[in-house]
């Protein structure tokens, strides 16, 4: 049952690369649709996997699973259009490792044994390199290759701590089986000093993946270049997943009482990746790019929250779903953009507002979103990593979260306001041949609405399960 | 004897790191990838540990992965882009032959630091698979080639591989081999982007992919 939530995907996706275009096109659609079923469902009753060794639903699997299901099937229903309006040389592969993209995250979703996730996580990357490479151009070509090696590169470290990991345990005679569930409980007996090794190499390997400075580099690059339903799927969903991995091993780390130190592992690469975030958003000449470096932001303010601690955890989770919502959407608007638009450069863009008023709403609406405006989640899951950050006498630390923030945030509204209002490009030629139809602009709306409604009012459910995922790395509410 | 066995192999595979250093052609790099492939794989056999029939077939089955199929797809990608044959070093060869064998001391002196001598007993495959690990490295930001590159991270992942072969006994072979695959569809997919590279850029020179830059 658990195995069938990323084998669909996987079927369906072999299935997309040899069936004719407009089947293939419904496909995408139907298997998100049957994705997301089969996700509630895990929430509803959560099953045993049958191969229970390697897989096993966990809290935070269940909701990073929940937010890349919904992601995927609104993404799908834009990408359908997408695909019509634009007419890919390779659209049979771009739609089959879409959905063996999704088969993957899922698979990391559900991971359970430490190299099991570490396979998936790899195997996101290769399924989303040929995404990356939709494009043929040799900006695209070089944003592959930056990916796939940096990445690898990156990954492989990640690797090396997995089998520092398995060295804690045999020389702390530990046997039981090799998965994230059945460790935590004997962590106090793994030898330490390979423990903290193996979490120093996750952290650097994962964040690689994770987008976490100064690993960062493939990141503006890859999301720049990838058509932008892909941009939308790496940026809301997969740098979740690399997260995942990250937050698996802290758990084990909080279990052996080496809490302090693996969360002061965090706040440093979060601080740091929000300061290169805010040093690079300041002079950005692309809108995806800048797109992208809010991605490296919003990362870093996850990994920090997550070393506070306490609310601050909790903060963090709430901050990894918003985020997942809003910047999918934001990536999907600056689809559109470029589809008005036929330029990636922000000068060469203006007055939106007159000249795609739908577009405008969704962007600027989840600009205000990503920037930590109410009535958005962004804005309660940072309050919270402040709240927590001062609590636990993380003093320094956020004073230059809040800095960054404050940079970040005016460098943000600056280029967005060009965007939107600007007159002195509304000159240039009208849309070229660019209709919104409901199909383009719908997902961000659903998207940007989750996000609004989930502010306001948390299923029991969803409340329940991030209070049990933030548990185990001692957070909460309190 | 047996331990012997495994050293013997080990300080082949460091004689092969210093050639990787000092060679600037890049088929003999692919060869050096080849036999270290075909090393690594076959240390299993010899570590001292109960071979059942399925970590035979498991062993086997890297030996082929690693030492034949790995290697082969770099030589087909290169085959089909006429290659041009130096790595562009960034660092020179003397220099760089002179970092190897200041790596592989360090590697030793490290080594004998770690507190690791009741998991193998061998003295040699640690040190050699934490040198193969940084000479991958090393090969990955000393050398502009992108072929030069990709021989790098096949070297790292063998290094990876070396060092779990000391100690990770309790891995499934499942589980191993689906590192393995995802090893082998990584270095694939890196083949199609380097010939791609190729087409595009008539080069393989990655000084040509720095366009993208704030």
């Amino acid at each position: 049952m658990v195995e069938m939530v990323f084998l669909t995907p996987f079927f369906t996706g072999l299935l997309a690369f040899v069936l004719p275009g407009i089947i293939r096109r419904q496909l995408l659609v139907v298997t998100g649709a049957v994705h997301l079923i089969l996700s509630l469902m895990l929430w509803k009753n959560s099953p045993r996997a049958w191969l229970a060794e390697y897989f096993a639903v966990t809290p935070e699997g269940l909701l990073s699973l929940l937010v890349i299901s919904i992601l995927f099937f609104l993404i799908a229903i834009y990408t359908r259009g997408y695909l019509a309006a634009h007419s890919l040389k390779s659209e049979n592969i771009f739609t089959g490792f879409m959905l063996l993209f999704l088969s993957t995250m899922t698979m990391v979703t559900l991971s359970d044994h430490i190299m099991v996730l570490w396979i998936a996580i790899e195997a996101t990357t290769l399924a989303s390199a040929p995404l990356i490479y939709t494009h043929r151009s040799g900006a695209s070509l070089e944003a592959t290759w930056k990916y796939v090696l940096i990445c690898s590169v990156g990954i492989a470290m990640g690797l090396l701590g997995s089998l520092f990991l398995t060295l804690a345990m045999e020389l702390g005679q530990v046997t039981t089986a090799m998965s994230f569930s059945a460790l935590t409980p004997v962590a106090r007996h793994l030898d330490l000093v390979w423990l903290k090794a193996g979490f120093i190499f996750i952290v650097v390997g994962y964040g690689t993946k994770m987008g976490l400075a100064p690993m960062h580099t493939w990141l503006p690059d890859a999301h720049s270049e990838a058509p932008s339903p892909a941009s939308a799927l790496l940026s809301g969903a997969l740098l979740n997943c690399a997260y995942l991995g990250i937050f698996k091993t802290h758990k084990i780390m909080v279990a052996a009482g080496l809490g302090d130190f693996s969360g002061t592992i965090l706040i440093v690469f979060g601080l740091l990746s929000i300061l290169a975030a805010a040093t690079f958003i300041l002079k950005q000449t692309e809108y995806k790019r800048m797109l992208a470096y809010s991605s490296i932001e919003n990362m870093g303010i996850i990994a920090f929250g997550t070393g506070i601690g306490g609310i601050g955890a909790y903060g963090a989770v709430i901050c990894m779903i918003h985020h997942s919502l809003i910047k999918s959407s934001l990536f999907l608007s600056s689809g559109n953009i470029l589809m008005g638009y036929k330029n990636r450069l922000i000068r060469n863009t203006g007055g939106m507002a007159t000249r795609m008023p739908k577009t405008f709403v969704a962007f600027f609406a989840g600009v205000a979103g990503i920037s930590g405006f109410p009535p958005f989640g962004i804005f309660i899951g940072e309050l919270f990593i402040i709240m927590g950050a001062f609590k636990s006498g993380h003093y320094l630390a956020a004073g230059i979260f809040i800095m960054s923030l404050c940079v970040i945030f005016a460098g943000f509204i600056n280029y967005a306001i060009k965007i939107c209002f600007d007159p002195a490009a509304d000159t240039s030629p009208e849309p070229a041949g660019f209709i919104e139809t409901p199909c383009f602009v719908w997902p961000q709306y659903m998207l940007l609405l989750t996000s609004l409604v989930l502010c306001f009012y948390v299923p029991d459910a969803l409340y329940q399960t991030i209070v049990d995922a933030v548990h185990a790395i001692g957070g909460g509410l309190q | 004897m047996i331990l012997q066995t495994v050293d013997t192999l080990s300080s082949l595979v460091l004689l092969s790191i210093l050639f990787a250093f000092g060679s600037s052609r890049i088929p003999v790099l692919i060869n050096v990838i080849a036999f270290q492939g075909l090393v690594v794989s076959v240390v299993p056999f010899f570590i001292g540990h109960q071979m059942t029939t399925g970590s035979m077939i498991f062993t086997i089955v890297t030996l082929v992965i690693r030492g034949i199929l790995i290697p082969l797809s770099i030589h087909i990608a290169i085959k089909k882009v006429a290659i041009q044959r130096d790595v562009s070093p960034i660092i020179g060869y003397h220099a760089s032959l002179f970092c190897g064998l200041g790596l592989i001391v360090a590697a030793t002196i490290i080594s004998r630091q770690l507190n690791i001598s009741s998991i193998s007993e061998s003295h040699l495959v640690f040190p050699t698979a934490i040198s193969l690990l940084v000479t991958g490295m090393f090969l990955l930001m000393a050398r502009r080639n992108a072929i030069a590159m990709i021989a790098g991270y096949i070297m790292l992942e063998n290094g990876i591989y070396l060092m779990g072969t000391t100690f990770s006994v309790r891995v499934r072979h499942v589980v191993e081999f689906g590192i393995l695959l995802d090893v082998l569809a990584g270095v694939m997919i890196m083949a199609i982007i380097l010939q791609n590279i190729k087409q595009t850029f008539d080069d393989v020179d990655t000084t040509h992919l720095r366009t993208l830059k704030e």
